[in-house]
């Protein structure tokens, strides 16, 4: 399975990602998710969500998903994930997650699972910006 | 045997510190690093049920013994996305 993880302080382009994009023929599935930030947290108005990494560990967890997913859904071809740190305003993307896969069922269940396992084991964390 | 103890998000705020160099004697586990980290910094006491734990870039268990120069991770439940 190809992997590319991206965590970064620029702001994500995801006309750039999409152009990017590679599927093989036999890849008739692109599932992707970009997650932004809401206007409120904790039922306070917020200007922007600042994240917080630590990128080494962070990196290695995120190795250890793709080798789990890779191995729980073998027909998956390829995962991109950025994840943006840094301060990211309202509105602006904080993640974003494609999964290329022959079949919708798998990329949509591959994704979904990845991005559930990282809010449970990726150390990277976020403080509101009032 | 030294090791380093880092701490991560809010944890720095609470303990007033980001990190705290420990000399523990031979054999000493994570538990024992976490334990000297309370006593250093009792704010993170009320954080222990939920705190994670790692050692380099892996999780471990209060049990997982520890080597000369190990840098030990604790820090709140993550949030990504």
């Amino acid at each position: 399975m190809r992997r590319e993880l991206t965590l970064t302080d620029a702001a994500l382009d995801e006309a750039a990602l999409v152009r990017a994009r590679t599927a093989p023929a036999g890849m008739g599935a692109v599932v992707t998710f970009a997650g932004l930030v809401r206007g409120s947290e904790a039922g306070a108005a917020i200007r922007a969500l600042e994240y917080e990494a630590f990128r080494a560990m962070a990196e290695r967890q995120f190795h250890l998903l793709f080798d789990a997913l890779a191995e729980r859904w073998p027909a998956v071809e390829s995962v991109r994930l950025v994840h943006r740190l840094g301060v990211v305003a309202v509105g602006e993307a904080s993640l974003w997650v494609e999964v290329v896969a022959p079949h919708r069922a798998e990329a949509f269940a591959a994704g979904q699972w990845l991005i559930d396992e990282m809010k449970r084991v990726v150390p990277i964390w976020k403080r509101a910006v009032a | 045997m030294k090791v380093t103890v880092l701490l991560w998000s809010y944890f720095r705020e609470r303990a007033g510190a980001a990190r705290f160099e420990l000399e523990l004697p031979a054999g000493a586990t994570l538990g024992d690093a976490l334990r000297e980290t309370c006593r250093r910094a009792p704010a993170l006491e009320a954080f222990r049920a939920a705190m994670l734990t790692a050692v380099g870039v892996d999780y471990q268990r209060p049990d997982h013994p520890l080597r000369e120069g190990d840098e030990v991770s604790l820090f709140p439940p993550v949030q990504g996305g």
